[in-house]
């Protein structure tokens, strides 16, 4: 808490009558990579253009190293941000593109000519587009353009680098090439930073800390492990993960669970669950048996909905009275649309969430 | 019997070329007429016509030198002066409307609706409804028969559509180009004049142009706030040209190609811009 | 130094809209002023509009008081007149024109930017130009009627009450086709040609293509020319003033010309802004309608 760097304390934004970010608060370390993640619509790139003070907040405070900023120009709260599209000006050249935030702050900043030469020189080096110097943006390929953007970014050594999904635009190779480059770059210079985007892998590999976002409210701050392992609500169980965690409504009395096709009997180490809820597994928690392996407990009979193959992986979608399960195997098993699986689950590892708000209630066992 | 030689499709499509071809022929007479006449001596022309080959010998630019520098007409000193009132009435509107457009497309202020509807209603209301006023405003301000007078009148309901014009052409430019800009520090101005007018140059060159035939064009405004001889623009010179009783068709004829050789010239090298600005009547954004 | 963020457009908006404020908006509103004011007695009254309006003099009535059927019949009816022929005319020409030239005549480019010329002259210019066309003898239009036959119209047109107003009614066909080709090419051009070519295979006829694919698609083109041709003849002056002045005996006169001669022959400057508070209210109801579309 108190080492926040960066923090936004409630912040909510309305445009007309739909709540965009709905008193979001979220706390970033020095040198930390915070990652805001949601699917479209959830709030998160209004939040990054709150902090960056393109949009003021109706309610709530932004506060960058220990400043209040809610009410400063975007030009003077040090910060830097990379667009989507880039937003590289077509008629200038890459250089100064690049020097564009020290030339037009040149007085305030007392550079000299020199001086600004010498940073472009630098980060341009640092991102290894020397070469580019004397093109046009409209020149260069969408991975070049994007370096450009960072290296305009990088070049006032400023306090939080925003960046607003920066890698859609970028073919899937490139993507991932790129990602690697930007985490290594930020470690280095150890500036603290904030990634919008939606997709979770890119949040699970890049971040330090995720937060994830859902119709403008901040649902789980936390490290990928966390958010991953220990999702505090449904909604990010179901949004982190591929194939994402399987979801089933049950309903808790005093001595069973009942889940659609199966139920268990509940230990009296879970006892104090009441009524429906919802039980979450994930796929890779689920393994798919012979029949000798059948003991009466934790198997589950159902039967194949349809198997997806991933290389040296398989996806078996199997039906539990009406619900679909999927069951991550590497086993190669010969499995046809209709035939019967037996499913053991592991049920140390399941989830419960409320059934009305939908926010965790823990591991269904607790050890 | 053999085939048809042209198939029926051929004949058709032939059939309608011919039939627009000669259409756009038959259009561009009055102006060939105009060019015939206006390079032979009126006299022969009344005798026998234009609508022959010439006689080559007849030909002269008779007509033309008589109006231009006879002094009852003077159709030189007209064409100089369209020139300054309509260079300067274009310049003004386009560097003020180019502030203006950016205000509408990029800033964002309460009386935006209204102002921008103000914009659009000028556009349209007829010239004679400010006339009066202005015409005895003009007068006490000594400002009547004078070219200041008559530009910054013209600069002013330039202003109106010009803004129009520039706003909807800023509205393409990308806006996170601005607030990139505006993220990296730089003051409202600055973004204006480093990244949103180099962006837009054919637009501002496409309003210069319009807006400087429109001034040159105007025949109204002319007639009722220049009246010396030597303050007075060509569209009015060349009507005076018109006699009552009798009409010099040959002097006409050569007063109407030089009054309308500055648009035409322009209408030639400057072609895609007009038309595009026509056009954009047509499409829908 | 930073200015504070409401005040910034101020920098941007004052110099302009001062300009407009004094050389537009004050001049407007002291017009309508002014058509209220009586000079005779000096009080605001509808008295300018009175005798505006039941003038009966032919060379500067706005409605005449009984018709006959030739002009003069009153500048207001004159610029009816003038709207009633010239759109329609112009409107389907252009559609048809710009429709052969998109599929089926070759040199589009060609004849699109020489019909636009029309568009470019000087209007005054495109007046003496009309004047020309109608003249006897060396006007394109009485030589063919010449050739023909027709004594009458191979007159001078302007010369005669009967045939002065269509001479210039149909020399401004001539003038604006150009605008209206243009506009209904560039409408056009946002057809896909795919529904054409299927239309073909399908063995529709050339009127076909045009009557049910093409033309229903152009309603919004087609809303755009017609109200700005009729703007355009509604406020109609320059063509006038250089070929006819407004005569013969006021038989081409129109209600921009009406204004312009009580202001600068009669120099009754009051009851020209009254004329000129008329000739707007004509025209507002398709200013109206122009913002309207802009907006939606």
């Amino acid at each position: 808490m108190t080492s926040a760097f960066l923090k936004l304390d409630r912040v909510t934004k309305r445009f007309r009558n739909v709540i965009a970010v709905d008193k979001a608060s979220l706390d970033v370390g020095k040198g930390e990579l915070l990652v805001l993640l949601g699917p479209s619509g959830c709030g998160k790139t209004t939040t990054l253009r709150i902090i960056a003070g393109l949009e003021t907040p109706d309610e709530g405070r932004v506060y960058i190293d220990g400043v209040d900023v809610t009410d400063m120009e975007p030009g003077d709260r040090d910060v830097s941000m990379v667009f989507q599209d880039y937003a590289l000006y077509p008629h200038m050249s890459v250089f100064d593109n690049i020097a564009f935030p020290l030339t037009v702050r040149r007085g305030k900043l007392r550079l000299s000519r020199r001086d600004i030469e010498e940073r472009v020189l630098k980060v341009a080096k640092m991102l290894r587009i020397e070469e580019l110097l004397d093109r046009k943006p409209p020149q260069l390929s969408g991975g070049q353009q994007q370096r450009v953007a960072l290296a305009r970014a990088l070049v006032r050594e400023p306090k939080v680098w925003l960046m607003d999904e920066p890698l859609s635009n970028l073919d899937a190779l490139v993507r991932m090439q790129v990602r690697a480059e930007l985490k290594r770059l930020q470690k280095d210079l150890g500036i603290t930073m904030v990634y919008v985007t939606h997709d979770q892998i890119e949040a699970l590999t890049l971040a330090d800390r995720i937060a994830v976002m859902n119709k403008g409210r901040v649902l789980q701050v936390g490290s990928p492990k966390d958010v991953y392992e220990n999702p505090e609500h449904v909604f990010v169980a179901t949004f982190i993960g591929a194939p994402p965690m399987n979801i089933l409504e049950c309903k808790a009395t005093e001595e069973i669970l009942e889940c659609p096709g199966f139920s268990r009997p509940l230990q009296p180490s879970t006892r104090g669950l009441q009524g429906k809820l919802y039980v979450g597994i994930r796929p890779e928690h689920i393994e798919i048996v012979s029949i000798s392996e059948v003991t009466k407990e934790d198997v589950v009979e159902a039967k194949v909905y349809v198997v997806e193959p991933l290389g040296s992986e398989y996806i078996v979608n199997a039906v539990l009275e009406g619900e679909i399960v999927k069951v991550r195997t590497s086993r190669e098993l010969l499995l046809s649309p209709g035939d019967t699986v037996y499913l053991k689950i592991d049920w140390s590892r399941a989830s419960v969430f409320d059934f009305e708000s939908g926010g965790s209630l823990g591991k269904l066992l607790k050890r | 019997m053999k085939k048809s030689f042209i198939s029926r499709r051929a004949f058709k499509t032939l059939a309608l070329n011919l039939v627009v071809w000669v259409f756009a022929l038959a259009w561009m007479l009055p102006f060939i007429g105009l060019v015939a006449v206006s390079i032979q001596p009126y006299r022969e022309v009344v005798v026998k016509g234009w609508v022959r080959v010439p006689d080559l010998s007849s030909l002269t630019l008779n007509n033309y030198i008589e109006a231009l520098r006879n002094p009852l007409y003077d159709l030189a000193t007209g064409y100089r002066n369209s020139v300054i009132v309509a260079f300067l009435s274009s310049l003004i509107p386009v560097v003020a409307a180019a502030l203006t457009a950016y205000a509408f497309a990029n800033l964002d202020f309460r009386l935006k609706a209204l102002l921008f509807a103000t914009i659009l209603f000028i556009m349209m209301v007829p010239q004679q409804l400010t006339v009066v006023p202005l015409f005895l405003l003009y007068r006490n301000l000594g400002l009547y028969d004078t070219f200041q007078g008559i530009i910054l009148l013209h600069s002013a309901w330039g202003i109106a559509w010009v803004t129009f014009f520039l706003r909807n052409y800023f509205r393409f430019i990308p806006r996170s180009l601005v607030e990139a800009a505006r993220v990296d520090g730089a003051s409202e101005i600055t973004i204006f004049y480093k990244i949103i007018l180099p962006l837009s140059i054919p637009a501002l060159i496409a309003s210069f142009i319009m807006q400087f035939t429109w001034v040159w064009n105007d025949l109204f405004y002319a007639l009722v706030f220049l009246a010396s001889r030597d303050k007075q623009v060509i569209t009015q010179k060349v009507v005076m040209l018109k006699g009552e009783f009798h009409i010099d068709w040959g002097l006409l004829t050569a007063g109407s190609i030089i009054s309308m050789s500055t648009p035409l010239i322009l209408y030639v090298v400057f072609n895609k811009y007009f038309m595009r600005g026509v056009a954009a009547w047509g499409v829908k954004r | 130094m930073r200015l504070a963020k409401h005040l910034r457009p101020l920098v941007f908006l004052a110099p302009p809209f001062t300009l407009i404020a004094v050389f537009v908006i004050y001049p407007i509103l002291a017009t309508f002023y002014y058509s209220f004011y009586d000079k005779n007695t000096g009080l605001l009254s509808l008295n300018n509009y009175k005798e505006v309006l039941l003038s009966s003099n032919p060379l500067n009535m706005i409605i005449a008081r009984s018709f006959s059927h030739t002009p003069p019949w009153g500048a207001l009816v004159h610029n009816l007149v003038w709207v009633a022929l010239h759109v329609p005319i112009v409107t389907f020409l252009g559609l048809i024109i710009a429709y052969l030239l998109k599929y089926h005549v070759r040199g589009s480019t060609i004849i699109k930017a020489i019909l636009f010329l029309g568009i470019v002259i000087p209007p005054a210019v495109g007046g003496l130009i009309i004047r020309f066309m109608f003249e006897a003898d060396i006007g394109i239009v009485p030589i063919l009627f010449s050739y023909v036959g027709v004594e009458s119209l191979s007159k001078t047109w302007t010369l005669y009450p009967q045939t002065a107003l269509l001479a210039l009614i149909l020399g401004s066909v001539w003038l604006w086709l150009g605008f209206s080709v243009t506009v209904f090419a560039a409408a056009m051009e946002t057809i896909p040609r795919s529904h054409i070519e299927a239309a073909k295979v399908f063995g529709a006829s050339t009127w076909q293509i045009f009557y049910r694919i093409v033309a229903p698609q152009l309603k919004p083109a087609i809303t755009v020319v017609v109200v700005m041709t009729l703007l355009w003849d509604l406020k109609i002056f320059d063509i006038v003033y250089a070929s006819t002045g407004g005569g013969p005996g006021g038989s081409t006169t129109v209600l921009a010309l009406v204004m312009y001669n009580y202001f600068a022959r009669a120099l009754d400057y009051y009851k020209s802004a009254a004329v000129a508070v008329i000739l707007t209210l004509v025209v507002i109801p398709f200013i109206v309608l122009i913002i309207r579309r802009e907006r939606g």
